[in-house]
Order: C-alpha cells, then structure tokens, then sequence
C-alpha cells in the first residue's frame, strides 16, 4: 500500500517537473537572439556579450507580463549606473502581434530599455529556441553569454541581479 | 497509511471541487473541444462544415477566421457583425490560446457574444497552457 501511495506521489512530481522546461540549462549558452526593434534596427543577443542581460519575454495580451513592467523599470533605474557603463541591460522581446498594441505598451510603461519583436505571436521561433511555454518567462544572461538564471520574479530576481552586480564591481 | 490515502484523495476532491465552484465559466464542460480531435478533423478534411474563428492575437488555426482579440470592443463588433450571416446551428469552434484560461481576456466575451445570439452548437477550443505547446509543438495544421 506504502508502496502504491509512494509511486503516485512520484508520477505526480514527475509530471509537474517535465511540464518545466528542460531545454535550457544554467551556464550553457544562450540561444542567439536576432530581432528588430520597433524601429526596424536588428538587434543580436550576442553583441551585448560583456554586460548582464535580462532577457525578458512578454506581449501586450500577458496580464501578468504587463503587470511585471513596472517592477522592470525600477530594477532599471536602480541600476541606471551599471546602465550607462555597460554593466547592464535588459533586453524586452514581446510575443505580440500587433505592432501598434506593441508600440503602445512601450510607450504606456516608459520602457527605456531594448525592445524587440517579430511580431509572430506564439510562431515566433524565439519561443522555439528558448523552449518557451508560457509568459511571463525570463532568462539572465551573464557577460559570456551564458545562462546565468531561468525564470526568476519579483524579488528573486532584484536580489539575483543586485548580488550579481555588486560582486562584479 | 490509509488515513494519509484518504487525506489526499480528500485534498485533491476538494481542490478540484473549489476551482470548479469558484469559475463561473459561461461554457459547460460539454462544450469544451480537444486539440487533439479538431485537429484530427481538420488533417481528415471533417471539419468543412464547422467555423473556425480566433478571438486572440492570430489566427494560427488552419482554416481559422481571424476575428482579433475580442478583449476590444471593436472585435467583439467585428464577431457579432460575421456571425450575423451565418446559421444557428452551425457548429461554431473559438480559440484564443494567448494563455491558459484564467489569463485569457478573450474567450469569455467572445463566448457570452455566441451565446446571446443564441448558437446552438457553440465550442471553445480547449488550451490549457497556450496555443505553442498545445497546437503548434504537437505540429497540427496551421495557417501557413
């Protein structure tokens, strides 16, 4: 009885585990990016190697993505320092489709950092090669380009990025 | 042991039962369509006589109407004006697939819309997680 209460227990957890994603792993690399900006400029993942990056995905329609924005913007501000000497930088990829609700939730959230977007919705082949399954999801990439953290919020990630900083001054 | 058994049964009851109670959903669980059988239809050529229509971002569905997100009003005027034209029994399949149901802005608007035009045989496409992993992972057709 013991036995067939463990096993359940176990198939429960197994199938929570493997509904994460198991793509990405901490301190390999991390999938190039290349996305254009609103403004049509394409920007590389990879010529941002030397700062710590934020890569965050969201889109207009994620309730919980556009909630988080302006937690973002402080993290931003507060590191604006590390900013301006090429320490940081976050680096917002939507999965919107619609440019114009794109344009303006960047504009609504005063987001000062990169922004970037195919405009494919969940067809995006970001989504593919960062094993995506659902927003808001984030990854921190170190300054080799390597994934230093997956998925990390609120204050999790403040203090991730706070600790990560102010050991590399 | 048995007692743990019990407890846990009870635990998972209860949880179910709660979330239940607590979502006043304007579908019925009868009206709920699998991924796995539209897209079935749609690989078998069976899906001629049913409608199709996206109320999220895009339609990614093969065969779907694209309608927009009907968290706006001026979709839900777009839905209400294409379904005009079409008969009340038809079977009428929606999807948004943006994020799992609670997240989701557009399927409940849109559902309230068929049902108050009173559609006999109308469905919500069931994505748990989102329109990636439940359709586009599982490679069924899509637009492109």
């Amino acid at each position: 009885m013991k036995k067939t209460f463990c096993v359940l227990l176990i198939t429960l957890f197994a199938s929570h585990l493997s509904a994460q994603s198991t793509a990405l792993k901490i301190g390999q690399p991390a999938p190039e990016i290349s996305l254009p900006t609103p403004d049509g400029k394409t920007i590389l993942l990879s010529s941002l190697k030397g700062k710590l990056v934020l890569v965050d995905f969201w889109a207009t329609w994620c309730a919980p993505c556009v909630k988080e924005q302006p937690e973002l913007k402080d993290l931003y501000s507060k590191h604006s320092n590390q900013v301006r000497t090429g320490k940081f930088e976050i680096l917002g990829i939507s999965l919107d489709k619609s440019k114009e609700n794109w344009r303006k939730g960047i504009e609504r959230f005063k987001m000062e950092w990169i922004q970037v977007s195919d405009l494919m919705f969940w067809k995006s082949p970001v989504a593919k090669d960062y094993a995506i399954e659902g927003l808001p999801f984030n990854v921190v990439v170190d300054e080799q380009g390597k994934i230093a953290a997956i998925n990390l919020h609120g204050k999790e990630l403040e203090d991730f990025i706070d600790n990560y900083l102010s050991r590399a001054k | 042991m048995r007692y743990f058994i019990y407890l846990f049964a009870a635990l998972l009851l209860s949880s179910t039962g709660l979330s239940a109670q607590q979502k006043q959903e304007p579908w019925k669980a009868s009206q709920l369509v699998e991924a796995n059988t539209l897209a079935s239809r749609i690989n078998n050529n069976k899906a001629a006589n049913l409608l199709i229509l996206s109320v999220g971002p895009d339609a990614i569905i093969k065969g779907s109407v694209d309608i927009g997100p009907t968290v706006e009003a001026e979709n839900i005027n777009k839905l209400k004006n294409y379904l005009k034209n079409v008969p009340k029994d038809k079977e009428v399949v929606i999807y948004c697939g943006c994020c799992p149901f609670d997240k989701c802005p557009n399927i409940r608007p849109a559902f309230a819309v068929l049902k108050d035009m009173s559609f006999k045989n109308a469905k919500l496409l069931n994505l748990p997680r989102n329109i990636k992993v439940d359709w586009l992972d599982k490679d069924y057709p899509t637009n492109d």
